[in-house]
């Protein structure tokens, strides 16, 4: 079992090597077929890492390094448990989807295409996977850069480049401010393994300025790649301009990543010490995750080009993942964990119909598509089946993640959380709705004058290539999407995998003294009425408000022009200018930071 | 112990993330990202630092007795300079695309997707 772990990583990126070595005697498809093994390869590794660590985390040390019972860590570990597992099966199988799709979708120079979602796909899993913080930064590292070169990939068009560039510098400075508070904790503790801190710090019981910091910066610089709002802005611009199978993996998984750290830090570093200010740190992150989903909702209804609006939509369910993390309990994790899951394969599938209008009309924007998908039946089916998985309907796509949510946020006296939830739902799904609708059914006015600027890009690929292959992998994922609502069973596996991820003792025991953890019987997760009422409204709402909202031309121009107005400052503030990203950026820092510094004392 | 390397390195971010925030020039941005990663060499550097402590090599001396710096933060230093590296290579070559595309490196006139 234990070699098994770090091959999960190293098969991905010694292929990736191995194609680039080789690739260019190599004929495409032979790359293309190392490529999809190699990922499929990664995720049969990572199933059988997560059926094997079921009753906690399993650490694996490097070399050999093994601390002795008690003594200080020196190596490196790989500590997977089911969460970070799961993660890992889940990111290699979509980045196998997204090879496949991408079999005839990158034309130019399609070997190195593979490589950067290879190196991509593991720096993913083994950021997921490891123990370690600062092995941590390296990884986030290594998935920016190749994530950042993925973005820019069709580099000779023109537009990719200006969100390429956005992306790249507030991530970079994201990263430097986890930097900043990795140097902080190895300050304090002379550690980087997290069980080894998380013990130290506790140890200590001191929760001073220096801890805060270390606090604040590693989770904002976290939630730089988690999209959360005033962070966000580099998403929509990247998400934008990528190519589709890309778009899969950054809205899919990435963006996920970014919460799933916060959540690993948290439980294995700073619960101890931060502990006792569990309810500050519960509001002010409860509080940003609503404002990151109802923001992401509103700007979602305001979008005409096809891929920005998917990637609002992102925004809006980063904020309820955030939300479900921000909840600090494991029913509110898990709910998250689910959620993520069904969301990444119904968005996944949504981006690829966005890659398939791209090639069969060469364009990308709602209102010059009004009708065109007509002629690919299939691809509609997939849009709808995908954004009915987001809507969450009764027992279906995000359902037990939603029902999670809102019952670990009305037992914490939470009340009017399931409502921002539905609100975000509601206005993403009705988005994702009305575009379908006008695209696939042609309903709808010929114009929305509540919608952004035209959008400039239309670049399809200049080779026309099959599109049976790339419909399949679209309605697979879709429906995949859909069933995971119907996986008996997966609720509770997955919750009993969050009370192990929040057992920071019992990670501390494994990980530095060995000592296997004792299996603890968990209570059964019911669905609730009130869960399956709420997913009936947001259903309902979804469908109305989308079906509206292809009529908005019709409203009085008096309601449009107060509705324009309102809405013109947010839009405004999304200039595509990275020195106002980065003032935001900086603004977000210094008021999650202060507010912090204020409730922790 | 001395606050200063710690002051300084809070500073030079500061002064790297103005420069991001007013910057007109794309190269000029990437050159203040590099400046923003400066900070946290001095800050990793400033934290493995002992006074009067020797560079951390034991091949030809003897380490009994011998106060030397923390080797941990020099090598993570090491890491951080190959990650600035790879990404100002990356933002260096946009910069580049960039100008062949709109002979300017204004980040406000290339700016396509907006609202």
């Amino acid at each position: 079992m234990t070699p098994l772990i770090p091959l999960v990583v190293a098969v991905p990126l010694i292929s990736a090597t191995a194609i680039g070595l080789i690739g260019k005697w190599l004929d495409e498809r032979a790359a293309d077929a190392v490529g999809v093994l190699a990922a499929l390869a990664g995720a049969v590794l990572a199933a059988l890492v997560l059926a094997r660590v079921t009753t906690g985390a399993h650490p694996y040390w490097f070399g050999g390094w093994r601390p002795r019972a008690g003594s200080y860590p020196l190596g490196i570990a790989f500590t997977p448990d089911r969460i970070g597992a799961g993660f890992a099966v889940f990111v290699l199988a979509l980045l196998a989807a997204a090879l496949v799709y991408s079999w005839r979708y990158v034309t130019a120079e399609h070997y190195l295409f593979s490589i950067l979602m290879l190196l991509f796909g593991a720096a993913m899993a083994g950021f997921v996977l490891t123990g370690d913080l600062f092995n941590m930064f390296v990884f986030f590292e290594l998935m920016s850069v190749a994530a950042f070169a993925l973005t820019a990939h069709k580099i000779e068009e023109a537009t990719p480049l200006q969100g390429a560039f956005n992306f790249a510098v507030s991530n970079t400075i994201g990263a430097f401010l986890v930097v900043f508070g990795i140097a902080l904790l190895y300050g304090r503790t002379g550690s980087l393994n997290l069980a080894e801190i998380g013990s130290r710090l506790t140890g200590d019981g001191k929760h001073d300025g220096l801890v805060v910091a270390a606090f604040v910066l590693i989770a904002c610089g976290f939630l730089v790649k988690a999209a959360i709002v005033p962070f966000h802005f580099w998403l929509a611009d990247a998400h934008a301009i990528a190519p589709a199978p890309v778009c899969v993996l950054f809205s899919g998984v990435m963006v996920e990543l970014g919460i799933y750290a916060v959540a690993r830090i948290y439980w294995t570093v700073f619960d101890g010490v931060l502990g006792e200010f569990q309810h500050p740190i519960r509001d002010i992150l409860i509080g940003v995750g609503c404002i990151t989903a109802v923001l992401g909702a509103v700007m979602c209804g305001m979008q005409r080009h096809i891929k920005r609006l998917l990637a609002y939509s992102t925004i809006a369910h980063a904020g309820s993942f955030l939300i479900g993390v921000a909840l600090l309990t494991p029913d509110g994790l898990a709910g998250s964990a689910v959620y993520v899951l069904a969301h990444g394969l119904a968005k996944g599938a949504l981006f690829l119909v966005g890659g398939i209008l791209l090639i069969a009309h060469e364009e990308i924007d709602e209102l010059l598509l009004q009708g065109k998908g007509r002629s690919l039946p299939l691809a509609g089916i997939a849009w709808f089946a995908a954004a009915l998985a987001l809507a969450s309907p009764p027992f279906l796509g995000t359902f037990t993640g939603h029902a999670l949510l809102d019952d670990s946020a009305s037992k914490l006296g939470y009340w009017w959380l399931p409502a921002v939830l539905a609100f975000a739902t509601i206005g993403s799904t009705a988005a994702i709705l009305r575009a379908g609708m006008r695209v696939f059914f042609g309903w709808g006015d010929e114009d929305d004058p509540l919608l952004s600027q035209e959008p400039p890009e239309s670049s399809a690929p200049h080779e026309r290539p099959s599109l049976a292959l790339m419909q399949g992998v679209t309605l697979l994922l879709a429906f995949a999407g859909l069933a995971v609502g119907a996986w008996p069973g997966l609720a509770a596996n997955v919750v009993e995998a969050a009370h192990q991820f929040v057992d920071r003792v019992d990670y501390t025991s494994v990980v530095l003294d060995h000592t296997p953890p004792v299996p603890v019987p968990r209570e059964v997760w019911h669905t609730t009425t009130s869960s399956v009422v709420w997913s009936v409204v947001t259903l309902a709402g979804s469908l109305t408000v989308g079906t509206l909202s292809l009529y908005r031309a019709r409203l009085p121009e008096r309601v449009t022009d107060v509705l324009a107005h309102v809405l013109a400052p947010l839009r405004a503030a999304h200039s595509g200018h990275i020195g106002d990203y980065i003032s935001w950026l900086t603004f977000g820092v210094a008021v999650i930071g202060g507010l912090f510094a204020f409730t922790i004392r | 112990m001395t606050y200063l390397p710690y002051a300084l390195s809070v500073w030079i971010f500061v002064c790297g993330l103005y420069g991001i925030v007013s910057s007109r020039n794309l190269i000029h941005i990437t050159v203040c990202v590099s400046v923003c990663q400066s900070a946290t060499y001095v800050l990793l550097l400033a934290i493995g630092y002992r006074k009067h402590g020797t560079a951390p090599i034991f091949s030809d001396m003897p380490t009994r007795g011998r106060t030397i710096v923390d080797p941990i933060v020099q090598s993570l230093t090491l890491t951080d300079i190959v990650v600035s590296v790879a990404v100002a290579a990356l933002l260096l070559t946009f910069a580049l695309k960039v100008f062949e595309h709109h002979h300017s490196l204004d980040p406000g006139e290339i700016a396509g997707l907006k609202g």
